[in-house]
């Protein structure tokens, strides 16, 4: 499990100072702050980042939308990012709602407040809005990480290295090679949003990363995953088995 | 003999003359009513009924006119006939015989009356001395069947046809016919006919110099003049019996005569005289008349302008006064809404003018318990007495906090009355929001020692601006601190949210307030209003902007309220549809 990659674009110290420390008291990462435009592109384009924290008014100038309108252009490489702003101002306002999907931070903020915006930020980025404050979901999903709320923060899982998930009433256990945590999600949800090429269900309530298959014993019901996992193979489901290439 | 011959073919045109009169009076009484029964039957030709009547009447001048009129128009066989009558007899009557012809001549011959106008032709025939025509015509009549209603006429015809004959000499058979009227007239006792026809047989035999059959008749036609008053008959008598004794050589009788003959021409002349005096007079009365008439129709006519003028006048002036009124109305329609506007815009302003001076108070007194609380603080640190630092760091603050709330306040204020701030509503996660605005007062409630408790239920979204929304719950929460006792609890909660609403509430154990205030508070106006204390409550613009920005995001207020044991705002909140 992941911190969160987070670029700051902030042209006033004492503001970047203080979202610094509330984030990383919050196990954020902050992969850096720029002051301008050019800096923000530059860390944009050089760093894994998962969500952008914009002020709106960069040295008295409108630079941040620009900023979000930049690489917004280019849809493969857009994040999730929120806009930091002082002034309610309408203009400013119609203007940022272009740059989609769109959300904002009024200053000043609190903490629950900064965070909350981050969370929101992902949701509606990813299209999967109220998860992270519902009582049946604590995580989203993308093409390739899930996002956990872990506590106060958010937590990220790279699908690829998730094993196998255990589906237990309204919970999920993901194993992956190094760890073991329990998400809030129903199965039928998280089938929907897992690429059905490379997760298959074997059990009613088991899920597999077929990356991760070391063997399938058919006649035992088992399927032997990476790191020795073990898990049981339902006749009801033995169908996925067609999908590799058999051995004879 | 050729001089006294020629004499009385002179009297032969005066009797004639005279039976033709006689002959016009029966015609006209039997005719008139034939004439009127047409006219009634013919009610809707105004012009042959004016012709018709003027007919009658004997007005030939306007028969003419009207009956022309009428021809003009009509296509009406009968009535055409008629008129062509009318315009023959009244030219005849006005002695202008060709004309008179010429109208007769058009009278188609299967016209009711066409015997009447064979009449009328024999006789203008006659007049004009053209004997064998006039012979002709009435020979034609006279082979009528009797029976038919000229019969009336017959002793006349049968007169003029002797007349005709004694002109063209056919003496024999003159007599006869003359004897043959003359015997009709005598039964019919037509007195003045009689003595016409006694004359013309007298003066038949007179010109074949049979003098005594002759004289007989002149007496008889004398003697019986007398008994007249047709002075033209007894002129005529008595000019007989002078040329008959003048030719007897008996000229004292014939002198008698003579003067008989005078006398009778001289009444004759008066009476034409009298005649022509009264025509004159007619004729003036009638121009008097006329010239009346033309003053009446010069005045009715003046009249009429001066009526056509004030009718006019008068719609003018109604229309003149239909637009003052108009406007006039308008005008205080006008003034009413700019002194609405003005009253309206006079208590804004002075809204506005309380509220910046109870702003600037505010803003002022807290700056200035700044400005004293940090000279405290500079003496203090000058004196290192630290354990008093922390207290008046807390304090400042506390003021500073107060300060940048109300500051805020009218920022929001001042964007929501120009309609600057953005606005978007969207589904929102109640329970978080409260939590966020409830971060910031933690410290607060923390040194008041005041129970807080967020029990907003987890599934409640309601649809509304973000900001909006927190700075409502707010000044909510921040009331509820400053209204609370020291140890007092705060509580927020969800009630049962009802299909629309949502309804979140805000509960506290503080002073609470009156019906009065309570009610004061919910009121619709825009107006602040100072309460009793100052201390604690501040200018009442949190107040109004929650209420502003409630309606604004479609939800409603209500207070529940009781002085000294807590107060609890209520806050209904469109709920997001697709959640909860």
């Amino acid at each position: 499990m992941d911190n969160i990659n987070v670029l700051i674009i902030e042209d006033t110290a004492a503001e970047s100072d203080a979202l610094v420390k509330v984030l990383t008291e919050n196990n954020y990462t902050i992969v850096g702050i720029a002051t301008n435009y050019n800096e923000a592109l530059k860390l944009f384009y050089n760093n894994v980042i998962d969500i952008v924290v914009i002020d709106v008014f960069l040295d008295g100038k409108p630079d941040g939308i620009t900023f979000a309108e930049t690489i917004t252009i280019v849809p493969n490489g857009l994040k999730p990012f929120v806009f930091l702003t002082s002034s309610k101002d309408r203009q400013i306002f119609e203007r940022a709602k272009l740059t989609k999907p769109f959300s904002f931070l009024l200053k000043p903020f609190n903490e629950l407040e900064i965070l909350y915006a981050l969370e929101m930020a992902v949701e509606k980025f990813y299209g999967q809005t109220n998860v992270f404050h519902s009582e049946d979901q604590n995580a989203v999903i993308s093409n390739d990480s899930l996002f956990i709320k872990k506590n106060k923060a958010l937590k990220k899982v790279r699908i690829e290295d998730i094993v196998y998930i255990e589906v237990e009433d309204r919970y999920c256990n993901i194993i992956t090679d190094v760890e073991k945590f329990v998400i809030l999600i129903s199965l039928t949800k998280i089938i929907q949003l897992l690429d059905s090429n490379k997760f298959f269900q074997t059990h009613r309530n088991y899920i597999v990363n077929a990356t991760k298959i070391e063997e399938i014993i058919v006649n035992d019901n088992l399927v032997i995953l990476k790191g020795n996992h073990k898990v049981t193979l339902s006749d009801k489901y033995k169908d996925f088995v067609k999908n590799f290439r058999i051995l004879r | 003999m050729i001089k006294i011959k020629l004499y009385i073919v002179s009297v032969l045109f005066l009797n004639s003359f005279f039976l033709f009169a006689q002959d016009r009076l029966h015609n006209d009484k039997l005719f008139a009513v034939e004439i009127k029964a047409t006219a009634a039957k013919f009610k809707e030709e105004r012009n042959f009924n004016k012709a018709q009547k003027f007919f009658r009447e004997k007005n030939w001048d306007s028969t003419l006119v009207y009956s022309m009129k009428q021809l003009s128009l009509n296509r009406n066989e009968e009535l055409k006939n008629f008129c062509y009558y009318f315009r023959g007899t009244s030219f005849k009557e006005k002695k202008l015989f060709k004309e008179a012809k010429k109208e007769f001549n058009q009278v188609s011959a299967n016209f009711r009356y066409a015997y009447k106008v064979k009449i009328n032709l024999g006789e203008i025939a006659l007049e004009q001395s053209d004997f064998k025509k006039a012979l002709q015509y009435f020979q034609e009549i006279e082979k009528l069947p009797v029976s038919t209603s000229y019969n009336i006429y017959r002793s006349n015809i049968l007169h003029n046809i002797g007349l005709c004959y004694l002109h063209l000499e056919k003496f024999d058979k003159s007599e006869e016919y003359l004897f043959k009227g003359a015997t009709l007239q005598e039964k019919e006792k037509d007195t003045l006919m009689l003595i016409s026809s006694y004359m013309d047989i007298a003066n038949l035999y007179y010109t074949q110099y049979k003098d005594s059959q002759a004289i007989p008749y002149f007496e008889k036609a004398y003697h019986l003049s007398k008994k007249t008053n047709s002075f033209n008959l007894k002129k005529t008598a008595a000019l007989n019996m002078a040329v008959v004794e003048e030719n007897r050589k008996n000229f004292p009788l014939a002198l008698m005569y003579r003067k008989e003959l005078e006398t009778w021409k001289d009444s004759l002349n008066d009476q034409n005289k009298v005649w022509a005096i009264a025509d004159l007079e007619k004729k003036f009365a009638v121009k008097q008349k006329q010239k009346e008439v033309d003053v009446l129709a010069a005045e009715n006519k003046v009249k009429k302008a001066e009526r056509n003028g004030f009718l006019i006048s008068s719609v003018l002036l109604l229309i003149l006064f239909g637009t003052g009124v108009y406007f006039y109305r308008q005008k205080i329609k006008n003034n009413k809404i700019i002194l609405a506007q003005k009253n309206e815009l006079d208590e804004l302003n002075a809204t506005k003018d309380k509220l910046f001076s109870i702003v600037s108070h505010d803003l002022r007194s807290s700056v200035n318990a700044l400005k004293v609380s940090n000279g405290k603080l500079i003496e203090n640190l000058e004196n290192k007495n630290f354990a008093e630092l922390d207290v008046l760091l807390h304090n400042n603050s506390t003021i500073a906090n107060g300060a940048y709330n109300l500051l805020d306040n009218l920022l929001n204020w001042a964007l929501l009355q120009t309609q600057q701030a953005y606005f978007y509503q969207e589904s929102l996660h109640l329970a978080t929001i409260v939590q966020h605005v409830e971060y910031n007062y933690k410290p607060l409630m923390l040194n008041k020692n005041i129970d807080f408790k967020n029990e907003v239920t987890g599934s409640d979204y309601v649809f509304a601006d973000l900001d909006s929304l927190k700075i409502i719950i707010r000044n909510f929460l921040d009331n509820a601190i400053k209204f609370s006792n020291e140890n007092g609890s705060i509580l927020i909660y969800s009630r049962p949210a009802s299909e629309d609403f949502c309804y979140l509430v805000i509960e506290d154990t503080g002073l609470g307030m009156s019906k009065a205030t309570r009610e004061e508070l919910l009121k619709e106006t825009i107006l602040l209003s100072k309460k009793k204390n100052d201390e604690i409550i501040g200018t009442g613009l949190g107040m109004q902007l929650c209420k502003s920005m409630i309606h604004k995001n479609g939800g409603k207020l209500d207070i529940e309220s009781e002085e000294n044991s807590g107060t609890k705002i209520i806050i209904a909140l469109q709920k997001f549809k697709n959640h909860g």
